[in-house]
């Protein structure tokens, strides 16, 4: 069932929109949604919920992200960095006789090249994750609908970009009306 | 205080039912009365009574803590109880302690994620932050220990006048690594972990500064279902790289007694030892702050007596690997038939320090006990007050290991007795109030519950999946691995 | 928050706060910006003298700016010549205490003397130095010296200087001539002194009917009073321990309370190397309390001091009866009544024994505490056994010929019959130590003028109308005899930095000399000494180069004893003993191990070093054997009211094994009130105890608990022991300290070798080959005394702080080489073991490893080195020292050494800021200093080139240093000395620091077991 809200559409056709945004109050109705506009073939499109919501990612046919490539190759530099550090400065650059021990032990070596592999690795993931959302970014268009502020609070949305190359502002209105949104509204650019 | 009104006859969910999961979300709430119930308590604009009776004294804690470390910069070492034989007191005691204090945190948030123990998402971000306080108060130590605390850097590989590095062959230095890494992931993982929740404090805000300051804490996260697959992986991501962190930071502390070569502290069985420990007290600690604060904020229905009990019952078990641990100390001593090391633990149980050891045991082996109990484990009172004597306890442990081993070494022509001054005493009173000024902070102004991680386990979060309705979910489950039954169906019509 | 409130004051750590705040000088300090700081206090005279002795540019600058510019001193010949700066020279100078020379060679540093050493010319020294001399840098630095000259007149003081002195001098005493010198007095210190004697006699001749008196509190008065009653004449005995075979000492400390204790130590060390082949010397002491002799003897039994003479007289018996040794004169009727005190009975059969099976090989002393009647004995004894002219001779006493002095006693007779109306005090302090019952405080205010020279403005002082300050003998000249005679030259090292005289100046002035300074007194006393025609200023150059005046050793003479006067002693002997039948203690009173009888109360360096036995600082304490302690209810540390001889003082006990029962032991020197900021009120003046009468032992004395306690600051056993502790002492003593007797040694040589076993030892990782110098020490604990002269030495060399009684009692004491001590059996007849303990430079040192900052690290030549500068504090490394050597600066501890304190810094030493751990490293600035010139030669290092500080001024040379890669090195050879052991050496450190065990010559079968007590 979808209520007629008035739609801001018409006055501003002139300006290019950023794209369509529709309410849902379900995560049920998202995931279904979602699934539609996925089956319609869209691709700049994106679906919005004050949680990770499982199902999601397949209804839109998202493939696996290559965040844990990133860690990994950050995890590898940190123990070589660890490992060289102590076999550097300890073996090459200052040596110095401590307890008539070797100047460079790998079983001494273990501890710091463990913790340089877990330093680097957790900042390759929370760097690599903003990266690739290109986060931080502090103003996006969305955040121009009073609507989407429920977004982190309680309410599910889907947003069609404009610039979609099969985006067309009635036929996706269509969609996003008849696959059980609440709302559907335009977002300016 | 913003409390739903729910008859607490309600607040069971403590039944052991195998049929039927308890829900881990109580007073029925839906998503935006749960997000009312926690960044409510941020938005209100006085906090409770308590928070500032609470806060004051914290403060006040923390600025003879202040006072105390000035004092003792400008004065000297000797300010502390300090001496030969006994070179390390209650600044490396401490240290350990809230070293210690600091692993429930990250523990909560890694090890039970990766367990799927969905009753964490109440309290993980809670424990966390306790983790980065504790750790917070844990690295002033090692610094204001030193005879010369300006020139404490020296400690890390910075390129210097002396053209000279550290012997990272000490380990001191794995210590001044593990522990900074330490510090820097768990902050890493607590913010990340936040992120979300920043975001709905910034689209709640009815201030222009709260807006602009939560927004850019934020980092203009819109809850994208894209973004929402990367954090899942980057969260699941440093969670496995925060567990195996988790064992090490202790272990490497432990190392500094294990490596040296003093009897009683020179044990091979010190780094499984010293985490068994560091878990036992960081669990108490999250108790400890935790049952106050759901109390005076009002989560009873997030924060629920299960989850307490849980709790419990891991004090429990962990109270009871330390007891074993206390036990393979002893026979190592006497089975390995070292008469220096023997020596040790004998004088360790009966010689000068024998009140403390008494103190160790009667709070970390005897009082645990009591949570065999289904209803001591229910007994608010009996867990708060059972798990700030273990708090005691295991500062008596660090106690008891430091300076019994080194009032009594090798030479008795050595042998001596360290008391503690003042200063000692109020700095250790200083630390507790710096981390609870932290703390109080912390409730004040981010939420202590993460808002979409329990949401993520209310029965609302779900696709109507019949038999497995309102089981709650947790972040983790990477979702390719699920095959829906709705989407077989989609499948089978075309 | 004790530790807090120290930081707050000037020398705060000298006292407890509360003590200090009292004092004036506290709060002068308070007042002044900088305490301890002294320019302003200076009179600009003297301060411009310093620019002239600090200007570190004109080497001797202390002596071309001498009131004398003619003079010249001689460098000691062992260095190379020339006056480069920055070069330190040593010259030869004496240092005289009770009335004996210790021959010094102290080191100047650019015209600061810095460090004193025994000169191997001296017969007394040998090489070494007692711990009194070596702290005798601190004293002359010490800026509480008196600095001006006081006329007191009506209560109030007034500042003068050595003109109004000349002046008032000239005419004052030119009426004394008139009246042939009748009112005159002079109070001297026994001095050996050929100069003053001289002057003595010019002083009689001018003023016949003055009283010359003499006095100083801890001589030993009954050894001369025995002597001559046994000889007729005064004579002076002079042993040869290393000649002996056996030793017997009765209440006597030969090794260390001795003029010549440092060649007695030397020569019981000969006698004791079981290398050496010949039959090991064999020790007895029968004493009331521990002496260092009773610590190493081989047989010790603990008599009161009122049973000495029956166990003498049993003694006699069992050698006459027994062993058929003949000795004139005794009466067979009253030595067949002798029986030897409880307990002594074995002792006495085995000494006996040994002393007939070693005739002219034998020897026996008696001490200071034993009545005249035991020295007769004794002596008599040493004649009969045939040792006159093997191990003792004895030599005329060397001012014999002139008249002997009046006695204190004597003199305050004529004192209070008001027939003084000028008293002149030559240095001591009689107000403060001449026995209580002459009341001489009280008299001295009733002479019209007294006049003090002393180095301080001291208790006497403040009685006297004038005080006048004395020189410190390090700026003075002057001359001694050492015990056998021996004529040295004292030689000024440094300019009087207060201006100050020495006696024999201030005599002359007072005799109106125009010429009177110490130079040419000197001179001219030498000079009428001098071979005529010989070459005068040759004698004086190599006088003064070598330390000593050729061939003035007094030649033995012959003598015999004389029947009667051991018949009249044998018979003194056997007569009850005095008081007898009274009840209460036998008090002994002894001189202290620190302070002396005072004198050294306001050094730190010695108020710090710990009692060889009891290991108390900053304190005299009442000694009770185990069981008194018990009947009384007392702990060590419990305050106990003593009362004798009418007076009364509070002293805090310490419970100690091996002493006598019913004998309750104090040192003097302490309680004083005038010394200076270190030595006020520390401790318990126990002169008021004292009297003409009972000098050494008190009769009767009563012990009663105050319920109240004194934490004494003890460097060992910090605190009470307990059951398990004990345990733990008694099993790991033997391995720690290994002993045996010289029967199993000789029976089988390995035996210490088996005294521990430990797992085979292996690396996990390829050990290091040490190649070139490797340094390495060896201590021999069959040698060592426990006398502390190495704990000073190394406190001299390498600036090492004073940190104060609180510092102490908290465990922070900063001495780099500690003399451990043990004792073993049973608490009645407790042995005592002595144990140095060095830094051990460890090859594989456990305290590098663990240093984030890699401050200490392993020099090439296998020293554990020290990189202060780098060291951020962790204290680390002292964690996991196993043997807690190390040593860390809790506080700035220099924050506050004046000026003048400052001059006697080793400069070749860092001084250690706050914050800084510190340890010994085998004096690297000794090591270093002959590398360089070794390098500069182009030649290695010489096998004993190197000498640390502890090893040269060790008087029984206990301490060996060198290359362990030297074959021929003494250290290489005693490593491979089957007495040779590393201790702890299962931790696989490594140590460099080897031990060589101690081997006892028990007498008899030993009834002591190798358990540990108390």
């Amino acid at each position: 069932m979808s209520t007629e809200i008035p739609s801001t559409g018409e006055n501003d056709v002139a300006a290019t929109p950023f794209g369509l945004l529709a309410e849902f109050e379900t995560v049920e109705a998202l995931v279904r949604a979602a699934e539609r506009v996925r089956d319609e073939g869209y691709t700049r499109w994106d679906s919005y919920a004050p949680f990770a919501v499982h199902g999601l990612d397949e209804a839109m046919g998202l493939d696996r992200t290559g965040l844990p490539r990133i860690v990994f190759l950050a995890g590898l530099t940190g123990c070589i960095f660890g490992l060289v550090l102590q076999w550097w400065t300890n073996g090459v650059n200052y040596p110095f006789v401590i307890s008539g021990k070797p100047l460079f032990g790998l079983p001494v070596a273990i501890p710091i090249a463990f913790e340089m592999t877990i330093l680097f690795a957790a900042f390759g993931a929370l760097l690599g994750m903003l990266g690739l959302n290109g986060l931080p970014r502090l103003h996006h268009p969305l955040f121009k609908s009073e609507r989407f502020r429920r977004a982190t609070t309680d309410r599910f949305f889907i947003a069609i970009e404009a610039s979609d190359p099969i985006f067309d502002a009635q036929d996706t209105r269509r969609l996003l009306e008849d696959v059980g949104s609440v709302a559907v509204e335009e977002v300016e650019a | 205080m913003s409390e739903p009104a729910v008859d607490v006859s309600g607040l069971d969910n403590t039944w052991d039912d195998p049929t039927q999961r308890a829900p881990l979300i109580l007073g029925g709430h839906d998503l935006a009365s749960v997000t009312d119930a926690i960044a409510g308590i941020v938005e209100r604009p006085q906090p409770p009574k308590a928070w500032w009776i609470a806060f004051s004294i914290a403060s006040l804690g923390t600025i003879t803590l202040f006072a105390m470390v000035a004092y003792l910069l400008w004065v000297g070492i000797g300010v502390w109880g300090v001496m030969i034989p006994v070179g390390w007191g209650f600044a490396i005691v401490n240290f350990v302690f809230w070293v210690g204090i600091g692993h429930a945190g990250t523990l909560i948030s890694a090890i039970l994620f990766l367990l799927r123990q969905k009753w964490r998402t109440s309290i993980n971000r809670f424990a966390e932050a306790m983790t980065i306080f504790a750790v917070v108060c844990a690295g002033l130590f090692p610094a204001i220990h030193v005879g010369r605390a300006w020139f404490a850097y020296w400690l890390f590989p910075i390129p210097n006048q002396m053209r000279m590095w550290p012997n990272f062959r000490s380990p001191l230095l794995w210590d001044v690594f593990a522990v900074s890494t330490y510090a820097t992931v768990s902050l890493l993982f607590w913010y990340m972990g936040m992120i979300p929740d920043l975001a709905t404090l910034r689209d709640r805000a009815r201030t222009k500064l709260r807006q602009i300051v939560y927004g850019v804490l934020a980092l203009g996260w819109r809850a994208s279902n894209r973004h929402w697959h990367r954090f899942e992986m980057a969260y699941l991501l440093l969670a496995a790289l925060a567990t195996p962190l988790v064992l090490s930071v202790h272990s490497v502390v432990s190392f500094d007694f294990a490596v040296a070569i003093l009897p009683g502290w020179h044990s091979t069985l010190f780094p499984p030892y010293f985490v068994a420990g560091a878990i036992f007290s960081g669990f108490a600690m999250v108790l400890t702050v935790i049952i106050p604060a759901r109390q005076y904020f009002g989560l009873k229905e997030v924060i629920t007596i299960r989850h307490l009990e849980n709790m419990a019952k891991i004090l429990l078990a962990t109270g009871l690997m330390v007891a074993i641990s206390y036990a393979t100390e002893f026979f190592m001593a006497w089975y390995s038939g070292n008469p220096f090391e023997s020596f040790a633990l004998l004088n360790r149980a009966l010689g000068p320090y024998a009140w403390a050891f008494a103190i160790m045991i009667t709070c970390n082996v005897i009082v645990p006990q009591v949570f065999w109990f289904r209803s001591m484990r229910r007994n608010l009172w009996v867990l708060w007050i059972g798990s700030i004597l273990v708090n005691v306890g295991m500062w008596f442990e660090r106690f008891v290991i430091v300076v019994s081993s080194l009032s009594r070494d090798f030479l008795p022509s050595s042998w001596g007795y360290y008391k503690p001054t003042a200063v000692d005493l109020l700095t250790l009173a200083g630390s507790f109030g710096l981390f609870f000024t932290l703390f109080l902070l912390f409730l004040r102004f981010l939420p202590m519950v993460g808002i979409a991680e329990v949401k993520s386990v209310m029965p609302q979060a779900h696709l109507d999946l019949g038999e497995h309705a309102g089981q709650g979910d947790y972040h983790g489950e990477i979702s390719y691995q699920h095959v829906y039954p709705y989407v077989e169906k989609e499948e089978d019509d075309s | 928050m004790s530790s807090m409130s120290q930081t707050t004051s000037g020398p705060r750590y000298w006292r407890s706060l509360d003590d200090l705040a009292q004092t004036p000088e506290f709060q002068e300090m308070v007042g002044r910006e900088f305490p301890g700081e002294i320019w302003e206090s200076i009179p600009p005279a003297t301060r411009r003298q310093f620019l002239k002795v600090m200007g570190a540019s004109i080497a001797l600058a202390g002596l071309t700016a001498c009131r004398w510019p003619a003079e010249e001193i001689v460098p000691f010949a062992h260095r190379p010549k020339g006056s480069d700066p920055g070069v330190p020279k040593q010259y030869a100078t004496v240092m005289e205490l009770g009335g004996a020379a210790q021959g010094l060679l102290v080191t100047s540093y650019d015209g600061r003397p810095i460090k004193v050493e025994g000169n191997p010319n001296h017969p007394d020294s040998l090489g070494a130095a007692s711990a009194f001399a070596q702290a005798a840098i601190l004293g002359i630095y010490d800026p509480d010296r008196s600095r001006s000259l006081v006329h007191r007149q009506q209560g109030q003081e007034f500042a003068k200087t050595w003109a109004d002195f000349k002046a008032f001098a000239a005419e004052h005493f030119a009426t004394y001539q008139k009246r042939r010198g009748r009112g005159l007095a002079v109070l001297a210190e026994p001095s050996s002194s050929p100069t003053l004697a001289r002057l003595r006699a010019r002083l009689l001749e001018a003023f016949p009917e003055a009283v010359w008196a003499e006095h100083t509190p801890c001589a030993n008065t009954s050894e001369p009073e025995g002597v001559a009653r046994l000889f007729g004449r005064r004579l002076r005995p002079v042993l040869h321990l290393d000649r002996a075979r056996v030793v017997a000492c009765f209440a006597a400390d030969p090794i260390y309370d001795h003029p010549s204790a440092l060649r007695h130590a030397r020569g019981y060390a000969q006698a004791r190397r079981p290398e050496a082949g010949e039959q090991m010397m064999r020790l007895y002491a029968a004493e009331p309390t521990y002496s260092l002799t009773g610590g190493i003897a081989d047989e010790r039994v603990a008599v009161a001091p009122s049973a000495l003479p029956a166990l003498i007289l049993a003694l006699v018996r069992e050698l006459t009866s027994v062993h058929g040794l003949s000795l004139d004169g005794v009466d067979a009727a009253t030595l067949s009544r002798a029986v030897p005190p409880a307990g002594s009975e074995r002792f006495v059969r085995l000494l006996a024994r040994d002393l007939a099976a070693n005739r002219g090989r034998a020897l026996l002393v008696a001490g200071a505490g034993a009545a005249a009647e035991v020295h007769v004995l004794v002596q008599a004894l040493n004649a009969a056994l045939g040792c006159v002219g093997t191990t003792v001779d004895y030599i005329a006493d060397p001012d014999a010929e002139s008249p002997a002095p009046e006695s204190i006693a004597g003199l305050t007779r004529s004192l209070r019959a008001g027939q003084v109306s000028t008293l002149i005090i030559l240095g001591g302090n009689p107000v403060y130590d001449a026995p209580a019952d002459l009341g001489l405080a009280k008299l001295l205010d009733g002479v019209p003028t007294s006049i003090h020279l002393s180095g301080y403005k001291d208790e006497t002082s403040r009685r006297c109308t004038w005080h006048v300050p004395a020189a410190h003998f390090l700026e003075a000249w002057g001359d001694a005899r050492s015990w056998d005679g021996t004529l040295s030259v004292a030689q000024p090292l440094i300019e009087p930095l207060y201006d100050g005289r020495s006696a024999i100046e201030l005599v002359a002035t007072i005799l109106g000399d125009d010429l009177a300074n110490g130079y040419d007194l000197v001179r001219a006393t030498m000079r009428g000494m001098a071979p005529a025609g010989a070459g005068f200023e040759q004698l004086w150059h190599d006088s003064l180069n070598n330390g000593v005046v050729a061939e003035t050793a007094s030649e033995p003479v012959r003598t015999s004893p004389r029947p009667a006067a051991v018949g009249a002693a044998i018979a003194a002997a056997a007569a009850p003993p005095a008081q007898a039948g009274q009840t209460g203690l036998e008090l002994q009173l002894v001189p202290d191990r620190k302070v002396y009888d005072g004198r050294f109360a306001n050094s730190g360096w010695l108020q710090e070093l710990p009692d060889p036995i009891t290991k108390v600082t900053w304190d005299n304490a009442l000694l009770l054997s185990v069981a008194d302690a018990g009947r009384l209810g007392v702990k060590t540390d419990d305050l106990v009211r003593v009362e004798a001889a009418g007076a009364h003082v509070e002293l805090p006990a310490y419970v100690l094994p091996g002493q006598a029962d019913g004998v309750a032991t104090v040192s003097l020197g302490y309680g004083r009130e005038a010394a200076g900021v270190v030595g006020d009120s520390v401790g318990a003046n126990t002169y008021r105890l004292r009297t003409t009468a009972a000098p050494h032992v008190v009769m009767g004395a009563r012990l009663t608990p105050t319920g109240r306690q004194h934490k004494l600051a003890c460097t060992q056993d910090h605190h009470a022991i307990d059951a398990v502790g004990f345990e733990a002492r008694v099993h790991r003593l033997p391995e720690l300290v290994r002993e045996t007797t010289l029967d199993s040694y000789l029976a089988d040589p390995e035996v210490i070798q088996h005294e521990a076993h430990h797992a085979p030892l292996f690396s996990l990782w390829k050990e290091r080959t040490y190649e070139g110098d490797q340094w390495g020490m060896a201590i021999d604990l069959n040698s060592c005394i426990g006398c502390n002269a190495c704990v000073i030495a190394c406190q001299a060399e390498n600036n090492i702080p004073v940190v104060g009684r609180e510092q102490v009692i908290n465990g922070r004491e900063m001495q780099w080489i500690r003399v451990d001590r043990y004792f073993r059996g049973e608490p009645e007849t407790a042995s005592m073991s002595f144990q140095p303990v060095p830094c051990m430079q460890c090859e594989d040192a456990p305290c590098e490893e663990v240093c984030p900052v890699a401050a200490t690290q392993h020099t090439a030549d296998g020293l554990n080195a020290m990189v202060y500068n780098r060291c951020v504090g962790t204290r680390y490394c002292s964690n996991n020292c196993p043997y807690k050597v190390r040593r860390f600066n809790f506080f700035n501890y220099h924050e506050h050494v004046s000026g003048v304190q400052k001059m006697m810094y080793n400069p070749d030493v860092t001084v250690r800021s706050r914050g800084v751990m510190e340890k010994c490293t085998y004096c690297i600035q000794r090591i270093e200093e002959a590398r360089i010139t070794a390098k500069k030669e182009g030649r290695p290092i010489r096998n004993g080139e190197i000498v640390t500080a502890c090893q040269q001024t060790c008087p029984s040379q206990a301490i060996v240093f060198g290359n362990l890669n030297d074959s021929e090195s003494e250290v290489a050879k005693l490593r491979e000395n089957n007495r040779a052991y590393a201790m702890l050496a299962e931790l696989n450190v490594r140590p460099r620091t080897h031990y060589l065990a101690r081997l006892r010559n028990p007498g008899g079968p030993a009834a002591a077991e190798n358990k540990e007590t108390a």
